[in-house]
């Protein structure tokens, strides 16, 4: 029975590829029945990895069909069904089926109801390719098809502006991580033995031992590149709070749960690699402190809630990439039991967040920002209180989910020092300090997060209306326009239950799932089955209390301090923001990092590629253009004339050869 | 006995049939009637036939001979063909000249020498009388029609 | 070359300057009598030297005389053909290179007479002499203009094609003109057998001696007795009888093809001749347009 389950894997992938085919080729066919062949394909890919869960194991590898084959040049199709991929792919199928769910009852009414399904379909068969594969190279194309489908899919309304706009720039920043990727896999095919990608091969301990010292600072640093454009790290964020254009559905799915993991993924599977090179991890962890900490000092800002989500997002994965790097010498297993484990709780209650922002949003006609509305917890209850859930998570307050995995990632801050003292490295100190920056920003999350529960559910109740100050300049026709699309949804009611119960399934997670996994020791047991996971190191860590109890502390202070801001409408808030004015504006203003990019990065490239365009025009069509015309000239003065259509020029030009030609014969 | 045809005949004989082809070669390049271009071709395929007897009498067998016979039939088959196509071309133009059939060339190919050109810098010829100039009789009672036309209206 | 190469090639450029000076002229110009009466004797000069110092005698001795009258009679008609193809090619009215095209195929059919194709020889005045040259009259005769017309007076770039046309008679006398029997006295080397044109039988039976395998098939193949000129005694056939047998046993599939290509020439000339449709039953008559 295991062996079935590995055998048959590759049907993993494939059957949300044929759900959305099906959405696209019967397009007109199915009209708004296109979600119900996609949410099959991926609920039975779903169970199907339930399976393969069971029969994970560290060498499970299968080889599906050849890809490239050339000469030294192989890449087959390989799968791997060890614990790290299993874990990923029922979290990623399990998020998506419910994500489907949801958008089901979400997207109804859109003309292009269809083509989202499609696009879905698409991104779970590479999302759930990436995790599979056993090759580097392989990885890299669903890399690649992620970010295509991302684009996809933020660009979804392209005919809104701002929508396609950013849809090129989630595409174009991604692209800068992926030269790092590429650049990394060709660097490792020519110091790789059998030029093999292959995970099984590359992250062998025999290879390892033999890479030089170049590509052992080298290589990780540009694998974590790659991951700081897919899972948005300081530089390559910027375009995570600008996705948020598109639909909820797919901000849940996609820069939630799942393609911004993928970025925590690859430097997870290549903890052995990045191992070599301690002062890399210690990059990783100063980028992923920094980034949390900026993201949530935006976030705290932010009236828009998605962004607010957004940022907090950005902020989440960078206590991932904290606990990635905290994995010097013998915390090396921890810290990625702890990033893991950290990304599957996350992606169960920021979809959870995402999903019950979209409720929000749906309820009230599209309108998101924050100030507009107002004590909606008696109008939508399922919302709220799912919404609840997710935040209590999210700030890390026991028994929730969240609790139990930034526990871990504290855990392994704190065991970091000793573990880099013990490997003669100068920079244990490092890892102290960011650790209490992590508890900064755990209270800075909770805040955040409290803030927008209490100022979306609690006080007066109040519904959007155009005489809000905050209301855009809009015509009542784009109003209309919107109803519209919802059907025969009106403002303020609550959502219909095929969108609430995804949320409800979503918080039942949110609350189970870390006990589940983390207190039992499930998440840990089963991630042994990974490949590699005995070669790293690890040291007994002395269980203490005080971490639990801070990061507890911390979490309930910022929940409070929200209360006693937002839960009461007060003059406070806006008294404490004329305070700090300066800070307040930067914050709001995301910091000006658009900005500084538009001036600094964006101003070379413009002038370059007008310099660039002189350079072509000028030089290079001159130059094509007078080589194409050169047979032109020759064809049509010099060669043209002989056509002239006599038969007998035709014939004595005939006997002229011949006659050379027998002269040729005879005189040679 | 030794056959009479020894190498030097037959060197004689390959000669003849050399100079045969050269000089319809010549008639075909040069001649701008159709009716002589074809001719001269003609010429062509008789002095390959009169190769042809020789060798075969040299190598002592039929084969040369019959191949001079299917050629006899081809070149009987080709001037059928040849002659009706000149008849058509004859009816569309009026004339057989092949300098008025050149319409598959280049435009940008110049004509080598206008065809006006040439008939202005030709000498006058003189022409032949036609029945303007019989002695003509008066003519004895009415005139009856005439049912067949006259033959300078020829078909053109 | 019996005498060097230098000779011929001035005979032959004899006779290209006299064939050139006889064309007409590029633009249809009359050429004054004296430029024809040039020509004429350059190219007289040309034939004869063509005819004696390249055509030479042959160096065997004759026993009997009747070999000088062989040779007599080709030497006329040889000049016969060459003169009358010459008179072809410059004569301004195509009703006279007709006539004298007739008298190339005549002298032509002699020579077969002479090389023993007495079949070829009748058949070719039949069918060439007879039934095509005729055909040709009617055709000019059908498709004539008025008085002279400008493409018969002049043309096509004269020079340009006496010049190649020449190039190829000379490479052609070249290879040709080497041709010549051995020596009396000469050892026979069997490396030289090959180089020489041999004749056919030579070969047949020094390949039957041999047992070279492939080819001996080959030319036992095509040495059969019925392809053969001399009977199992080797006497004569006569040349009709032992061409139509050779014909009609070895070459029956290329009779009826010829016959076939024939069949087809004959309905392809009808219909390319008679463009007017045929009526079909029920249709009106067509009325005839005014001309």
């Amino acid at each position: 029975m295991a062996g079935f389950f590995v055998q048959w894997i590759w049907v993993v992938p494939l059957l949300p590829l044929l759900g959305g085919i099906v959405a696209a080729l019967g397009a007109t066919r199915f009209r708004f029945n296109a979600a119900i062949p996609v949410a099959i394909g991926i609920a039975a890919a779903f169970l199907f990895s339930l399976g393969a869960w069971a029969s994970s194991g560290p060498e499970n590898t299968i080889v599906v069909s050849k890809w490239l084959a050339a000469g030294s040049f192989q890449v087959p199709i390989e799968l791997r069904v060890d614990g790290l991929s299993t874990l990923m792919l029922s979290m990623v199928t399990f998020v998506s089926t419910l994500v489907v769910i949801f958008a089901s009852g979400y997207m109804a009414g859109d003309p292009s109801y269809p083509r989202f399904f499609a696009f879905i379909g698409l991104f779970v068969f590479s999302m759930t390719g990436l995790v599979l594969s056993n090759n580097f190279l392989l990885t890299y194309a669903f890399w690649e098809g992620v970010g295509v489908c991302s684009y996809l899919l933020i660009g979804f309304w392209y005919a809104k502006n701002s929508a396609a706009d950013a849809a090129m720039k989630a595409f174009l920043v991604n692209r800068l991580g992926d030269i790092g990727f590429a650049i990394a896999i060709f660097w490792l095919w020519t110091i790789v033995p059998n030029h093999d990608l292959s995970y099984t091969n590359v992250l062998a301990e025999g290879t390892l031992a033999n890479l030089p010292d170049s590509a052992r600072v080298g290589i990780p640093l540009l694998l974590f590149w790659a991951a700081t454009a897919k899972s948005a790290q300081l530089p390559l964020y910027v375009w995570l709070p600008d996705a948020m254009e598109g639909p909820t559905p797919v901000s849940a799915l996609i820069h939630a749960a799942t393609m911004v993991t993928a970025g925590v993924y690859l430097i997870a599977r290549s903890t052995a690699l990045i191992a070599l090179a301690p002062g890399v991890q210690l990059l990783i962890c100063v980028v992923g402190c920094a980034t949390a900490l900026l993201a949530a000092a935006i976030a705290v800002t932010q009236n828009d809630l998605k962004r607010v989500m957004a940022y907090s997002t950005v902020s989440q994965l960078g206590y991932m990439f904290m606990a990635l790097g905290a994995g010097v010498g013998g915390v090396a297993q921890l810290a990625v039991v702890a990033a893991i484990f950290h990304l599957f709780t996350h992606a169960f209650f920021k979809a959870l967040l995402f999903l019950a922002s979209g409720s929000v949003m749906h309820s009230m006609g599209d309108v998101i920002d924050m100030r507009r509305f107002g004590g909606l917890r008696h109008r939508l209850p399922y919302t709220c209180w799912t919404f609840a859930v997710g935040g209590l998570a999210l700030a890390g307050i026991f028994p929730m989910a969240g609790f139990f995995s930034k526990d871990e990632i504290l855990l392994a801050l704190a065991a970091a020092p000793e573990a880099a003292h013990a490997m003669d490295l100068t920079w244990g100190w490092v890892y102290g300090l960011i650790y209490w920056v992590a508890l900064l920003t755990a209270f800075m999350t909770a805040f955040y997060t409290g803030r927008a529960f209490f100022m979306t559910f609690w006080g007066p109740e109040k519904l959007p209306s155009p005489d809000d100050p905050e209301a855009p300049e809009v015509d009542a026709h784009a109003a209309h326009g919107d109803d519209a699309s919802h059907g025969h949804h009106h403002i303020g009611e609550e959502s219909a239950p095929i969108m609430t119960w995804p949320l409800m399934i979503l918080a039942g997670c949110a609350v189970v799932v870390g006990f589940l996994f983390g207190s039992t020791g499930w998440l840990e047991h089963h991630l042994q089955g990974m490949y590699g996971f005995e070669g790293l190191g690890h040291a007994p860590h002395a269980f203490g209390w005080g971490t639990p109890i801070l990061g507890m502390v911390a979490g309930l202070a910022g929940i409070g301090l929200a209360y006693l801001l937002y839960g009461e409408p007060s003059p406070a808030p806006a008294r404490l923001a004329a305070t700090f004015r300066p800070l307040y504006v930067a914050s709001l203003n995301k910091f000006y990092v658009d900005e500084i990019y538009q001036w600094t990065v964006m101003k070379v490239l413009w002038v370059s590629a007008a310099v660039l365009r002189f350079l072509d025009i000028s030089f290079v069509e001159r130059t094509i253009v007078g080589i194409a015309t050169a047979p032109r000239a020759i064809g049509r003065n010099a060669l043209a004339v002989y056509q002239n259509g006599l038969i007998q020029f035709y014939a004595a030009a005939t006997a002229a050869s011949v006659a050379i030609l027998l002269l040729i014969l005879l005189f040679s | 006995m030794t056959d009479l045809l020894t190498i030097d005949y037959l060197r004689d004989y390959l000669l003849v049939g050399a100079a045969l082809f050269a000089l319809g070669m010549l008639g075909f390049l040069s001649r701008r009637n159709l009716i002589v271009m074809f001719l001269s071709a003609e010429m062509m395929l008789q002095g390959t036939a009169l190769s042809l007897i020789a060798l075969s009498r040299y190598h002592g067998n039929w084969t040369g001979q019959i191949f001079t016979i299917i050629i006899l039939t081809v070149a009987a088959c080709e001037a059928a063909i040849a002659l009706a196509l000149i008849m058509i071309l004859y009816d569309r133009r009026a004339s057989l000249d092949i300098t008025l059939w050149r319409e598959l060339r280049e435009e940008a190919a110049p004509d080598l020498v206008p065809i006006e050109v040439e008939a202005a810098e030709a000498e006058p010829v003189e022409p032949i009388e036609g029945p303007e100039t019989y002695p003509q009789l008066t003519p004895a009672g009415v005139e009856p029609e005439h049912p067949i036309q006259p033959w300078t209206e020829r078909r053109r | 070359m019996t005498t060097g190469s230098l000779l011929p090639t001035l005979i032959i450029l004899l006779g290209a300057i006299g064939v050139y000076l006889l064309l007409p002229h590029r633009l249809g110009r009359a050429k004054p009598r004296s430029v024809h009466v040039a020509g004429a004797t350059l190219t007289a000069l040309g034939f004869l030297g063509f005819l004696f110092s390249i055509m030479a005698p042959p160096t065997t001795a004759n026993p009997d005389g009747h070999y000088y009258i062989a040779a007599a009679f080709f030497y006329a008609f040889s000049a016969f053909a060459l003169g009358s193809a010459v008179m072809t090619i410059v004569s301004r009215n195509p009703i006279h290179s007709a006539l004298w095209f007739a008298a190339v195929v005549l002298s032509s059919a002699g020579l077969f007479l002479l090389a023993g194709a007495q079949f070829l020889a009748a058949g070719t005045v039949i069918v060439y002499a007879g039934a095509i040259i005729v055909m040709f009259l009617f055709v000019i005769m059908l498709a004539q203009m008025e008085g002279r017309a400008i493409y018969d007076r002049s043309a096509r770039s004269p020079g340009t094609a006496v010049f190649t046309c020449f190039l190829i008679l000379w490479s052609l006398v070249y290879c040709l003109g080497s041709l010549a029997s051995r020596p009396e006295g000469v050892d026979e080397d069997p490396a030289l057998f090959n180089q020489k044109l041999t004749p056919g039988r030579e070969l047949a039976e020094h390949y039957r001696l041999d047992g070279d395998h492939s080819v001996k098939i080959a030319l036992d193949r095509v040495f059969r007795t019925t392809s053969a000129d001399r009977d199992a005694e080797g006497l004569a056939k006569p040349d009709v009888a032992g061409l139509g047998e050779s014909l009609y046993t070895d070459h029956l599939v290329t009779v009826e093809l010829a016959g076939s290509l024939l069949f087809a020439a004959l309905i392809a000339a009808i219909v390319i001749a008679n463009p007017k449709r045929s009526l079909r039953s029920g249709e009106p008559e067509p009325t005839p347009s005014d001309a």
